[in-house]
């Protein structure tokens, strides 16, 4: 080998050195954010919802199931990890002695993650949840190799004898922030920053612009497509560039509070996402869509327990508890606050559906029939933006 | 007063090529030590276990040898022109195109194939894809004397960006039609994937891997091209002198590199993902490689062992946080590879230079 370099190499390879450390830095991304977890115990969290189909006293001589859980971002996202692992403190509070649960965070997607789900069936889990949708092959190949470990995988579509899908209907709680969005606007124009124009995220957009459409029938949302779920950086540069382009208030399909924190800079609005996230931008937050896993990962280790787990796709809702829509800020009118409680109302009893017609796309084509409700099937297949969106449906 | 200056090293000892990586490695772990301390964390148990999660079951190794794979192949895109004074930092985007073309081949041309002709195709799409992706870089530099660090890392962003674009943003020939929830990559035939080593997840890309390694040394110490390469590196100005094709072999090195680059995404495709996966990709491996290089002081074999070494480090980086009681970030794995990176850069300082004390005058001292 040839290990005489020359001295302007020399300096060469360190400029190159150094560049390199700064691009793996930059690239690597994803832990800025990241706080060490928290060693605090379910106490806190422990909502009382939580317990409420429990009635077997824990510490008994019951039978321990062990449950795991992997996250796709670190527990301090503030966001979707951290809402899953409020569930799993909520599990742990509610069952007790008769449950173990461990968890992995910031676990990539694809090819990699199929080492730690055959690590962990393994390691004898009894359950194993993955909570972001890129684990689905992975899960489904490990599955197959354990037939005795159940797997529960969150936002997937496959299952097999021992493997459930688990979701839910945010749209409805989308419909509402979106109502609380439009009585705040004074430009007519909201933001929205969004992962990848996938179903899901479409689905929320639509819902979110029919809500504003309610309350101010001449408000249009404009998408920003950031193609990742999680980066901090990213969305705020997002939510800037909307908010320069005119928007006063922000909506957000991202995993992270950043979107807010751009909005508050620019004295505008917020609508968040997963939590409750108005500590970060208590100025500009108005409310967000919540999602509130534990009654669903309390029910699924209880089904295990007395032997009636079966696999199946769940899809939860605002009637279930699942999907919620966190307290309304004060600087939404009263009167747009009240009608947002009687529609939650509506949506909670099932006499009213977000895409209840006539719903138009942004070509004026007709959707939905007036008076008609779509199916789920329909609305999980959802491709379109509504009239009113401005921006492309296929990113 | 005291001056302390480094002095250029007039020879260099084989032990010293050894010594700098080892002391880098042990000094990167040092310095780990002393955060895991300050984080309340008990250094030893913490490497132990990291040892154990990587390097002790049957599961642990193959595991962290899956990871080394494409750490070789990326490793070796580095080593081959970084000793030539080329720095391709590129590998990380040559290593998309690599899969890109790769899984492109798979879907279109290998259906019905025999598993070793179907791998075959895959593999040398990637390497033609990965070369393709050097090309311009290469040819900028040959010609108009364009630093490949910036052609090579701009060309990166725009691999990533365009790897995206095919899975996430349009409904390309890549994309899974069955999948309408969310956007991924359609799988490939099982006759262009490598075979698995029985019931675990290592595939027969090893084998490969370790194959072109052997081949990258035969082609520096033995073919007249790999003759050229190194004069070359050491001095143009001789290069010409002595009648070799300057811009030829610079150009010939790079698309080398960018094919090793390739050939990383090819092996993930083959071997691991069976589809373009961007969120399965977007790993760093090519990045990663120009440490692997760096630690190996450019020797394909011990590119081999480094590799795998660093593959161990990151297969440990999850199972860490699994430890029972304390909980490790799984940051620590990856700050360990850059506090390697750094003291390795640190320790090419002291490989090549001296520290030299002498008492100066004080005027001269700044």
């Amino acid at each position: 080998m040839n290990t005489k370099l020359p001295r302007g190499a020399f300096r060469r390879s360190m400029v190159a050195m150094a560049a390199i450390a700064l691009i793996a830095t930059a690239c690597g991304g994803d832990d800025d954010t990241t706080e060490p977890a928290p060693e605090t115990t379910a106490a806190s969290t422990a909502t009382t919802a939580a317990g409420a189909d429990t009635t077997e006293a824990p510490g008994t001589d019951c039978q321990v199931i062990k449950a795991a859980f992997v996250y796709v971002g670190p527990i301090g996202d503030a966001g979707w990890t951290k809402k899953h692992d409020d569930g799993r403190k909520e599990l742990e509070a509610a069952l007790g002695d008769c449950v173990e649960t461990s968890y992995l965070e910031s676990v990539p997607e694809g090819a990699e993650s199929e080492a730690v789900f055959d690590r962990l069936a393994r390691e004898g889990n009894d359950v194993i949840f993955g909570t972001s949708f890129g684990y689905m092959d992975q899960m489904l190949a490990v599955a197959e190799k354990y037939p005795d470990v159940k797997f529960e995988h969150a936002t997937g579509f496959k299952t097999s004898d021992n493997m459930s899908t688990y979701f839910g209907a945010a749209e409805e709680a989308r419909y509402l922030s979106g109502m609380a969005a439009a009585s705040v606007t004074e430009s007519n124009q909201i933001g929205y920053v969004a992962a990848f124009p996938i179903p899901e995220v479409l689905r929320g957009i639509n819902a979110f612009t029919l809500g504003a459409q309610r309350i101010n029938p001449d408000v249009t949302v404009e998408v920003a497509w950031t193609s990742t779920w999680f980066d901090p950086v990213v969305e705020k540069e997002a939510a800037e560039a909307l908010l320069n382009g005119g928007a006063d208030v922000i909506a957000q399909h991202q995993d992270t509070p950043s979107a807010g924190e751009a909005a508050q800079t620019a004295g505008g609005y917020w609508v968040g996402y997963n939590d409750d996230m108005s500590r970060f931008a208590p100025d500009a937050w108005l409310t967000a869509p919540v999602w509130d896993w534990g009654p669903y990962y309390i029910s699924v280790v209880e089904a295990i327990r007395d032997g009636s787990w079966v696999s199946e796709q769940y899809y939860g809702n605002m009637a279930d508890g699942l999907v919620t829509l966190a307290p309304v800020a004060d600087v939404v009118p009263q009167d747009v606050r009240d009608q947002i409680q009687t529609v939650q109302d509506e949506i909670i009893a099932g006499s009213f559906a977000p895409f209840t017609g006539p719903v138009n796309d942004q070509d004026g084509n007709e959707k939905v029939a007036a008076g008609e409700v779509p199916d789920l099937g329909t609305l999980l297949g959802m491709d379109y933006f509504v009239a009113g969106v401005i921006g492309s449906a296929t990113g | 007063m005291i001056r302390i200056r480094l002095e250029r090293r007039l020879e260099r000892h084989w032990w010293q090529t050894v010594l700098t990586p080892t002391l880098s490695v042990l000094a990167a772990f040092a310095a780990g030590a002393i955060f895991l301390a300050i984080k309340g964390f008990d250094p030893i148990t913490v490497y132990r276990e990291l040892f154990k999660a990587s390097f002790t079951s049957t599961y642990g190794i193959t595991d962290s040898l899956t990871i080394a794979v494409p750490l070789i192949l990326t490793g070796l895109a580095a080593a081959v022109v970084f000793r030539m004074n080329l720095f391709n930092i590129g590998a990380e985007g040559q290593l998309y195109l690599g899969a890109i073309f790769g899984s492109w081949a798979g879907l279109a041309l290998t259906d019905g194939l025999p598993t070793i002709l179907g791998v075959a195709v895959v593999l040398i799409a990637g390497a033609v894809g990965g070369a393709l992706w050097a090309a311009p870089a290469a040819v900028f530099k040959a010609y108009f004397g364009t630093s490949e660090i910036i052609s090579t890392l701009m060309l990166t962003f725009i691999a990533l960006y365009l790897m995206r674009y095919l899975i996430f943003g349009s409904n390309s020939y890549w994309r899974d039609p069955e999948s309408a929830n969310f956007p991924q990559g359609k799988k490939i035939p099982t006759s262009a994937r490598f075979e698995l080593f029985s019931d675990t997840r290592l595939h027969w890309g090893l084998a490969f891997a370790i194959a072109i390694a052997l081949l990258i040394w035969v082609l520096i110490r033995f073919t007249s091209l790999g003759f050229d390469m190194n004069v070359v590196g050491s001095s143009d100005s001789a290069a010409r002198y002595a009648g070799i094709p300057v811009r030829r072999t610079v150009i010939i090195a790079l698309l080398i590199s960018g094919a090793l680059g390739g050939l990383a995404g090819a092996t993930e495709v083959a071997g691991r993902a069976y589809a373009l996966d961007p969120n399965g990709l977007e790993l760093g491996l090519g990045f990663t490689g120009i440490v692997v290089a760096a630690l190996a002081r450019y020797n394909p074999f011990a590119i081999i062992l480094v590799a795998t070494f660093l593959g161990g480090l990151r297969n440990a980086g999850v199972a860490l946080q699994g430890l029972p009681g304390d909980r490790v970030p799984v940051e620590v794995s990856l700050m360990l590879q850059g506090a390697i990176l750094l003291f390795a850069i640190g320790g090419e300082i002291f490989s090549h230079h001296r520290l030299s004390i002498s008492r100066a005058n004080p005027a001269v001292v700044t």
